[in-house]
Protein backbone atom coordinates (compact mmCIF):
# COMPACT_ATOMS: atom_id res chain seq x y z
CA UNK A 1 0.00 0.00 0.00
CA UNK A 2 3.10 2.38 0.58
CA UNK A 3 4.28 1.71 -2.81
CA UNK A 4 0.78 2.80 -4.18
CA UNK A 5 0.37 5.73 -2.12
CA UNK A 6 3.88 6.69 -3.18
CA UNK A 7 2.98 6.39 -7.32
CA UNK A 8 -0.17 9.00 -6.23
CA UNK A 9 2.06 11.69 -4.98
CA UNK A 10 4.16 11.27 -8.27
CA UNK A 11 3.64 14.59 -10.25
CA UNK A 12 2.39 12.14 -13.38
CA UNK A 13 -0.78 10.76 -11.19
CA UNK A 14 -1.68 14.06 -9.74
CA UNK A 15 -1.58 15.49 -13.03
CA UNK A 16 -3.55 12.81 -14.54
CA UNK A 17 -6.12 13.41 -11.79
CA UNK A 18 -6.24 17.11 -11.61
CA UNK A 19 -6.18 18.26 -15.27
CA UNK A 20 -9.63 18.19 -17.13
CA UNK A 21 -8.63 16.89 -19.78
CA UNK A 22 -5.51 14.54 -18.95
CA UNK A 23 -7.85 11.98 -17.93
CA UNK A 24 -10.05 11.88 -20.64
CA UNK A 25 -7.51 11.97 -23.28
CA UNK A 26 -6.08 9.46 -21.64
CA UNK A 27 -9.39 7.51 -21.90
CA UNK A 28 -10.04 8.06 -25.41
CA UNK A 29 -6.93 6.52 -26.51
CA UNK A 30 -7.30 3.47 -24.35
CA UNK A 31 -10.96 3.14 -25.81
CA UNK A 32 -9.19 3.64 -29.34
CA UNK A 33 -6.23 1.30 -28.68
CA UNK A 34 -8.77 -1.49 -27.41
CA UNK A 35 -10.78 -1.27 -30.41
CA UNK A 36 -8.13 -1.76 -32.62
CA UNK A 37 -6.67 -4.43 -30.46
CA UNK A 38 -9.91 -6.30 -29.67
CA UNK A 39 -11.73 -5.41 -32.83
CA UNK A 40 -8.32 -7.16 -35.38
CA UNK A 41 -9.09 -10.32 -32.52
CA UNK A 42 -12.34 -10.67 -32.86
CA UNK A 43 -12.19 -10.72 -36.96
CA UNK A 44 -9.63 -12.86 -36.54
CA UNK A 45 -11.32 -15.03 -34.19
CA UNK A 46 -14.39 -14.92 -36.30
CA UNK A 47 -12.73 -16.12 -39.50
CA UNK A 48 -10.81 -18.85 -37.97
CA UNK A 49 -14.79 -19.90 -36.83
CA UNK A 50 -15.85 -20.11 -40.12
CA UNK A 51 -17.24 -16.49 -41.11
CA UNK A 52 -16.23 -14.94 -44.45
CA UNK A 53 -14.39 -18.23 -45.49
CA UNK A 54 -14.29 -16.43 -49.34
CA UNK A 55 -11.25 -14.93 -48.23
CA UNK A 56 -7.40 -16.43 -47.11
CA UNK A 57 -7.10 -16.98 -43.65
CA UNK A 58 -3.22 -16.52 -43.86
CA UNK A 59 -4.07 -13.07 -45.42
CA UNK A 60 -5.88 -11.82 -41.79
CA UNK A 61 -2.14 -11.79 -40.62
CA UNK A 62 -2.40 -8.18 -42.33
CA UNK A 63 -4.53 -7.44 -39.45
CA UNK A 64 -1.56 -8.15 -36.31
CA UNK A 65 -0.08 -4.96 -37.34
CA UNK A 66 -3.35 -2.45 -36.69
CA UNK A 67 -3.50 -5.12 -33.05
CA UNK A 68 0.02 -4.03 -32.77
CA UNK A 69 -0.61 -0.35 -32.83
CA UNK A 70 -3.62 -0.71 -31.04
CA UNK A 71 -2.42 -2.75 -28.11
CA UNK A 72 0.48 -0.11 -27.85
CA UNK A 73 -1.82 2.91 -27.63
CA UNK A 74 -3.94 0.41 -24.86
CA UNK A 75 -1.10 0.07 -23.01
CA UNK A 76 0.44 3.85 -22.56
CA UNK A 77 -2.80 4.98 -21.85
CA UNK A 78 -3.10 2.05 -19.30
CA UNK A 79 -0.20 2.97 -17.85
CA UNK A 80 -1.06 6.63 -17.64
CA UNK A 81 -4.50 5.85 -16.29
CA UNK A 82 -3.00 3.37 -13.73
CA UNK A 83 -0.53 6.12 -12.40
CA UNK A 84 -3.42 8.25 -11.52
CA UNK A 85 -5.93 6.15 -9.51
CA UNK A 86 -3.19 3.09 -8.71
CA UNK A 87 -5.18 1.64 -5.57
CA UNK A 88 -8.38 1.55 -7.84
CA UNK A 89 -7.13 -0.64 -10.00
CA UNK A 90 -4.01 -2.74 -8.04
CA UNK A 91 -6.51 -3.57 -5.35
CA UNK A 92 -9.33 -5.20 -7.02
CA UNK A 93 -9.20 -8.93 -8.38
CA UNK A 94 -11.29 -7.59 -11.67
CA UNK A 95 -8.09 -5.79 -12.96
CA UNK A 96 -6.12 -9.20 -12.54
CA UNK A 97 -9.07 -11.13 -14.44
CA UNK A 98 -9.00 -8.22 -17.63
CA UNK A 99 -5.09 -8.95 -17.90
CA UNK A 100 -5.33 -12.71 -18.30
CA UNK A 101 -8.51 -12.08 -20.29
CA UNK A 102 -6.63 -9.80 -23.03
CA UNK A 103 -3.17 -11.96 -22.75
CA UNK A 104 -4.87 -15.29 -23.09
CA UNK A 105 -6.61 -14.10 -26.19
CA UNK A 106 -4.03 -12.48 -27.75
CA UNK A 107 -1.59 -15.90 -27.11
CA UNK A 108 -4.30 -17.71 -28.92
CA UNK A 109 -4.25 -15.27 -31.43
CA UNK A 110 -0.16 -15.61 -31.70
CA UNK A 111 -0.70 -19.59 -31.85
CA UNK A 112 -3.51 -19.44 -34.34
CA UNK A 113 -0.86 -17.32 -36.75
CA UNK A 114 1.82 -20.09 -36.01
CA UNK A 115 -0.13 -22.85 -36.24
CA UNK A 116 -3.06 -22.47 -38.37
CA UNK A 117 -2.15 -19.56 -40.74
CA UNK A 118 0.13 -22.05 -41.98
CA UNK A 119 -1.82 -25.04 -42.50
CA UNK A 120 -4.70 -22.32 -44.25
CA UNK A 121 -1.46 -20.96 -46.63
CA UNK A 122 -0.55 -24.38 -47.49
CA UNK A 123 -4.58 -25.02 -49.08
CA UNK A 124 -5.09 -27.74 -46.38
CA UNK A 125 -8.18 -28.25 -43.79
CA UNK A 126 -7.91 -26.87 -40.03
CA UNK A 127 -7.01 -28.74 -37.83
CA UNK A 128 -10.01 -29.25 -35.23
CA UNK A 129 -8.41 -27.30 -32.39
CA UNK A 130 -8.59 -24.11 -34.44
CA UNK A 131 -11.85 -23.52 -33.70
CA UNK A 132 -11.95 -24.16 -30.24
CA UNK A 133 -9.06 -21.63 -30.27
CA UNK A 134 -11.31 -19.38 -32.38
CA UNK A 135 -14.37 -19.60 -30.06
CA UNK A 136 -12.01 -19.30 -27.37
CA UNK A 137 -10.02 -16.17 -28.38
CA UNK A 138 -13.65 -14.45 -29.60
CA UNK A 139 -14.70 -15.34 -26.02
CA UNK A 140 -11.57 -14.30 -23.95
CA UNK A 141 -11.44 -10.84 -25.93
CA UNK A 142 -14.93 -10.18 -24.37
CA UNK A 143 -14.33 -11.30 -21.65
CA UNK A 144 -11.16 -8.57 -21.25
CA UNK A 145 -13.73 -5.61 -22.36
CA UNK A 146 -16.10 -6.48 -19.72
CA UNK A 147 -13.80 -6.58 -17.12
CA UNK A 148 -13.08 -3.44 -18.11
CA UNK A 149 -16.02 -2.44 -17.52
CA UNK A 150 -16.74 -4.04 -14.52
CA UNK A 151 -13.62 -2.25 -13.25
CA UNK A 152 -15.65 0.27 -12.94
CA UNK A 153 -18.51 -1.00 -10.55
CA UNK A 154 -16.47 -3.11 -8.62
CA UNK A 155 -13.34 -1.06 -7.20
CA UNK A 156 -12.70 -1.02 -3.21
CA UNK A 157 -10.81 2.53 -3.43
CA UNK A 158 -10.31 5.10 -5.78
CA UNK A 159 -7.12 5.80 -3.82
CA UNK A 160 -5.10 4.47 -0.90
CA UNK A 161 -6.39 8.43 1.45
CA UNK A 162 -10.00 6.58 1.01
CA UNK A 163 -8.58 3.78 3.70
CA UNK A 164 -8.82 6.60 6.43
CA UNK A 165 -12.66 5.63 5.49
CA UNK B 1 -34.38 24.80 -17.22
CA UNK B 2 -35.53 21.31 -18.83
CA UNK B 3 -39.39 22.20 -18.67
CA UNK B 4 -38.02 24.95 -20.96
CA UNK B 5 -37.00 22.52 -23.42
CA UNK B 6 -40.38 22.94 -26.63
CA UNK B 7 -39.41 19.44 -28.42
CA UNK B 8 -38.52 16.53 -26.33
CA UNK B 9 -40.17 15.91 -22.60
CA UNK B 10 -37.06 14.74 -20.34
CA UNK B 11 -40.29 14.10 -17.77
CA UNK B 12 -42.28 12.37 -20.09
CA UNK B 13 -39.56 10.11 -21.34
CA UNK B 14 -38.49 9.15 -18.02
CA UNK B 15 -41.85 8.00 -16.79
CA UNK B 16 -42.28 6.07 -19.79
CA UNK B 17 -39.56 4.55 -18.87
CA UNK B 18 -40.28 3.58 -15.01
CA UNK B 19 -43.64 2.71 -16.66
CA UNK B 20 -42.30 -0.25 -18.98
CA UNK B 21 -39.96 -1.43 -16.61
CA UNK B 22 -36.82 -0.20 -17.88
CA UNK B 23 -35.85 2.36 -15.08
CA UNK B 24 -35.92 -0.26 -12.57
CA UNK B 25 -33.95 -2.84 -14.59
CA UNK B 26 -30.86 -0.09 -14.96
CA UNK B 27 -31.17 1.09 -11.70
CA UNK B 28 -31.41 -2.80 -9.81
CA UNK B 29 -28.05 -3.83 -8.81
CA UNK B 30 -26.44 -4.96 -11.68
CA UNK B 31 -28.51 -3.27 -14.37
CA UNK B 32 -26.53 -0.60 -15.66
CA UNK B 33 -23.18 -2.09 -15.49
CA UNK B 34 -24.35 -4.97 -17.56
CA UNK B 35 -25.76 -2.56 -19.76
CA UNK B 36 -22.86 -0.76 -20.20
CA UNK B 37 -20.99 -4.50 -20.90
CA UNK B 38 -23.35 -4.89 -23.50
CA UNK B 39 -22.51 -1.54 -25.06
CA UNK B 40 -18.50 -2.09 -25.22
CA UNK B 41 -19.77 -5.56 -26.61
CA UNK B 42 -21.36 -4.24 -29.17
CA UNK B 43 -18.70 -1.75 -30.33
CA UNK B 44 -15.84 -4.18 -30.05
CA UNK B 45 -18.23 -6.69 -32.83
CA UNK B 46 -18.76 -3.43 -34.68
CA UNK B 47 -15.35 -2.52 -34.99
CA UNK B 48 -14.00 -5.86 -35.34
CA UNK B 49 -16.17 -6.11 -38.36
CA UNK B 50 -16.94 -2.69 -39.95
CA UNK B 51 -13.89 -1.16 -38.71
CA UNK B 52 -11.83 -4.00 -40.46
CA UNK B 53 -13.75 -3.61 -43.37
CA UNK B 54 -12.60 0.13 -43.52
CA UNK B 55 -9.41 -0.84 -42.57
CA UNK B 56 -9.24 -2.84 -45.76
CA UNK B 57 -10.97 -1.23 -47.81
CA UNK B 58 -8.94 2.09 -47.13
CA UNK B 59 -6.12 -0.24 -48.29
CA UNK B 60 -4.23 -0.84 -45.30
CA UNK B 61 -4.76 -4.31 -45.30
CA UNK B 62 -4.12 -6.08 -48.22
CA UNK B 63 -5.06 -9.99 -49.81
CA UNK B 64 -8.78 -9.87 -48.85
CA UNK B 65 -11.57 -10.12 -50.97
CA UNK B 66 -13.67 -7.51 -49.95
CA UNK B 67 -16.97 -9.20 -51.31
CA UNK B 68 -15.89 -12.23 -48.95
CA UNK B 69 -14.85 -9.95 -45.91
CA UNK B 70 -18.19 -8.24 -45.92
CA UNK B 71 -19.66 -11.75 -44.83
CA UNK B 72 -18.18 -10.15 -41.51
CA UNK B 73 -20.64 -7.12 -41.39
CA UNK B 74 -23.74 -8.50 -40.02
CA UNK B 75 -21.53 -9.36 -36.84
CA UNK B 76 -21.10 -5.29 -36.86
CA UNK B 77 -25.07 -5.05 -37.52
CA UNK B 78 -25.63 -7.23 -34.00
CA UNK B 79 -23.07 -5.41 -32.36
CA UNK B 80 -24.81 -1.93 -33.13
CA UNK B 81 -28.06 -2.96 -32.08
CA UNK B 82 -26.53 -4.57 -28.92
CA UNK B 83 -25.28 -0.57 -28.52
CA UNK B 84 -28.19 1.12 -29.80
CA UNK B 85 -30.53 -1.07 -26.98
CA UNK B 86 -28.34 -0.40 -24.39
CA UNK B 87 -27.83 2.75 -25.44
CA UNK B 88 -31.27 3.78 -25.42
CA UNK B 89 -31.77 2.29 -22.03
CA UNK B 90 -29.55 4.75 -20.81
CA UNK B 91 -30.39 7.49 -22.33
CA UNK B 92 -34.50 6.54 -20.91
CA UNK B 93 -33.32 5.81 -17.59
CA UNK B 94 -31.94 9.29 -17.47
CA UNK B 95 -32.48 11.53 -20.27
CA UNK B 96 -31.13 14.75 -19.08
CA UNK B 97 -27.66 13.68 -18.55
CA UNK B 98 -27.48 12.69 -22.28
CA UNK B 99 -30.09 14.84 -24.62
CA UNK B 100 -28.23 18.29 -23.23
CA UNK B 101 -24.85 16.93 -23.04
CA UNK B 102 -23.01 18.22 -25.50
CA UNK B 103 -20.59 15.19 -25.95
CA UNK B 104 -23.91 13.00 -26.33
CA UNK B 105 -25.43 15.30 -28.86
CA UNK B 106 -21.49 15.29 -31.00
CA UNK B 107 -22.09 11.50 -30.82
CA UNK B 108 -25.20 11.33 -31.97
CA UNK B 109 -23.94 13.76 -35.32
CA UNK B 110 -20.88 11.27 -35.63
CA UNK B 111 -23.70 8.62 -35.72
CA UNK B 112 -25.95 10.00 -38.27
CA UNK B 113 -22.95 10.67 -40.31
CA UNK B 114 -21.39 6.76 -39.81
CA UNK B 115 -25.42 6.19 -41.51
CA UNK B 116 -25.36 8.67 -44.41
CA UNK B 117 -22.08 7.74 -45.21
CA UNK B 118 -22.76 3.52 -45.22
CA UNK B 119 -26.52 4.36 -47.11
CA UNK B 120 -24.48 6.45 -49.92
CA UNK B 121 -21.58 3.41 -50.28
CA UNK B 122 -24.40 1.03 -50.48
CA UNK B 123 -25.89 3.12 -52.79
CA UNK B 124 -23.13 4.25 -55.45
CA UNK B 125 -19.87 2.71 -54.56
CA UNK B 126 -20.28 -1.31 -52.85
CA UNK B 127 -20.72 -3.36 -55.96
CA UNK B 128 -17.78 -1.90 -57.69
CA UNK B 129 -16.19 -3.11 -54.68
CA UNK B 130 -17.55 -6.00 -54.47
CA UNK B 131 -16.08 -6.81 -58.26
CA UNK B 132 -12.40 -6.06 -57.42
CA UNK B 133 -10.21 -9.13 -56.55
CA UNK B 134 -7.94 -9.84 -53.54
CA UNK B 135 -5.28 -7.92 -54.23
CA UNK B 136 -6.85 -5.21 -56.02
CA UNK B 137 -6.65 -1.72 -54.67
CA UNK B 138 -10.00 -0.17 -53.92
CA UNK B 139 -10.51 3.28 -55.99
CA UNK B 140 -9.98 6.73 -53.99
CA UNK B 141 -13.64 7.23 -53.74
CA UNK B 142 -14.03 3.66 -51.93
CA UNK B 143 -11.06 4.51 -49.66
CA UNK B 144 -12.72 7.96 -48.62
CA UNK B 145 -15.92 6.60 -48.02
CA UNK B 146 -13.53 4.04 -45.46
CA UNK B 147 -12.15 6.91 -43.81
CA UNK B 148 -15.09 8.74 -43.39
CA UNK B 149 -16.84 5.72 -41.81
CA UNK B 150 -13.74 4.76 -39.36
CA UNK B 151 -13.09 8.16 -38.15
CA UNK B 152 -17.12 8.72 -37.41
CA UNK B 153 -17.08 5.22 -35.46
CA UNK B 154 -13.99 6.50 -33.66
CA UNK B 155 -15.49 9.47 -33.17
CA UNK B 156 -18.24 8.25 -31.63
CA UNK B 157 -16.47 6.23 -29.12
CA UNK B 158 -14.35 9.39 -28.27
CA UNK B 159 -17.49 11.52 -27.72
CA UNK B 160 -18.87 8.54 -25.81
CA UNK B 161 -15.73 8.56 -23.52
CA UNK B 162 -16.30 12.06 -22.49
CA UNK B 163 -19.97 12.26 -21.72
CA UNK B 164 -19.12 11.93 -18.03
CA UNK B 165 -16.92 15.03 -18.55
CA UNK B 166 -19.79 17.20 -20.08
CA UNK B 167 -22.84 16.40 -17.85
CA UNK B 168 -25.42 19.01 -17.20
CA UNK B 169 -26.37 21.21 -15.45
CA UNK B 170 -22.42 22.21 -15.29
CA UNK B 171 -22.65 21.65 -19.01
CA UNK B 172 -25.57 22.38 -20.70
CA UNK B 173 -26.38 22.52 -25.02
CA UNK B 174 -29.97 22.60 -26.11
CA UNK B 175 -29.80 24.72 -29.23
CA UNK B 176 -33.54 24.45 -29.79
CA UNK B 177 -34.76 25.58 -26.16
CA UNK B 178 -34.74 28.97 -27.47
Amino acid sequence: MDALAWIEQTRLSVFVREDFYAYFVLLIFHAWGMAFLVGGGVAVSLRVLGVARGTRLERFAGFFQIMWLGAAMAIVSGLGLLAGYPAKALTNWIFALKFACLIGAAVLVWRMGREVFPVAARGEPMPPRARWMGAAALALWLGGVACGKLLLYTNKMLLTTDLAW
Amino acid sequence: MVTQDPILDPVGIVTWAIDVGIYDLMYSAWGWTIAEIVHFTGLCLLIGTVGMFDLRMMGLVKGLSLAALHKLVPFGVLGFALSAASGFMFVVSTPDQYLYNPAWQVKMCLLALAGLNMAVFYLVMAKRVYALGPDDAPPLAARAFAAVSLASWLGVIMAGRVITAFRPPAWFWCAWCG
